[in-house]
């Protein structure tokens, strides 16, 4: 994607609807490359035996990187990070290994110069071996206040 | 509730920034090319909007513990919500000076029976000059005893 279109105001009513951008598969070289870049080294998610002894069928992800990943997705539709004002995420689902993330926002209002969206991630993939997941379920529902150029 | 609370500075760099960039897939060359963040009239590459969660990871759960209380039992706690309110983004080569506390701790009836717990760590983040930067919001919640 590189640098994001410049956005105004003008090209923004509510209701629009962004996306949907998809990243992924996810594996588990990502969320070790996560834990070492955010500095969360819960072995849940990396530590295959450890996860397993916890009751998981294998690791998953720590919630802030399809978090951050959702990020990337809303400030490239919304201008860039620069525009972000407020980023509220609540993390509904685990995500596994082999998942893809489907990112998705809606814009519900402009108020004072500020636009308020309302996002979505869905995991969508078989999930892992011994858990019965639908093939596509939302991870995480979240909220973003983006401040444009009129 | 006691005004407990600790304090931490999280230097911005641009090598862990571009690190945490790459990480959650970012391609924007704002968080990783200095000219072209310049060229966007900002001082320096720009840290991505969650960057800062970084600093969580950096005060250990014992010493939370120690110096704002809660006295989770980490076994039953999940990461339930995490949120950013931001005067601007963080730029690299800044130290953010932090103070985290607790802004928020109740409970409420689960779904499945059992009080679930919601503890949020507010950490709020300024610059050298004192002005703030963004403030985050970590929520955790500690499930009923009684349920997997």
């Amino acid at each position: 994607m590189g640098t994001p279109e410049t956005i105004t105001m003008e090209g923004i009513t509510p209701g629009q609807e962004f996306g949907e951008v998809v990243f992924g598969p996810l594996e588990k070289v990502d969320f070790v490359r996560y834990a070492g870049a955010s500095g969360d080294f819960n072995p849940i998610h990396t530590d295959e035996s450890y996860a397993r002894r916890t009751g998981a069928p294998t690791v998953f992800a720590m919630g802030m990187l399809p978090a951050g990943y959702l990020a990337h997705a809303v400030t490239d539709w919304f201008g860039g990070p620069q525009n972000l004002r407020r980023f509220k995420v609540r993390f509904t689902t685990r995500v596994w290994p082999g998942d893809e993330l489907v990112c998705r926002a809606h814009v519900v209002s402009i108020e004072d110069g500020i636009v308020k969206t309302t996002l979505e991630v869905h995991r969508r993939g078989s999930g892992p071996e011994g858990l019965d997941l639908p093939a596509e379920e939302m991870a995480i529902v979240a909220e973003a206040d983006v401040e444009l150029p009129e | 509730m006691a005004e407990s609370h600790l304090t931490f500075e999280l230097p911005v760099e641009r090598g862990k920034v571009r690190e945490f960039a790459l990480s959650v897939g970012e391609d924007n060359p704002v968080f990783f090319d200095v000219d072209a963040a310049r060229a966007q009239g900002l001082p320096d590459i720009v840290a991505p909007p969650t960057f800062t969660v970084t600093q969580i990871w950096q005060i250990s759960r014992e010493q939370r513990a120690a110096q704002l209380g809660a006295n989770l039992d980490y076994e039953r706690v999940l990461h339930g919500e995490q949120e950013f309110v931001y005067q601007r983004l963080p730029f690299a080569g800044e130290i953010l000076r932090g103070t985290m506390r607790i802004s928020k701790d109740f409970t409420k009836q689960g779904k499945r029976g059992g009080e679930m717990r919601f503890v949020t760590y507010e950490s709020r983040f300024v610059d050298v000059q004192g002005e703030d930067v963004l403030t985050a919001y970590y929520t955790l919640i500690e499930t009923a005893k009684d349920v997997g």
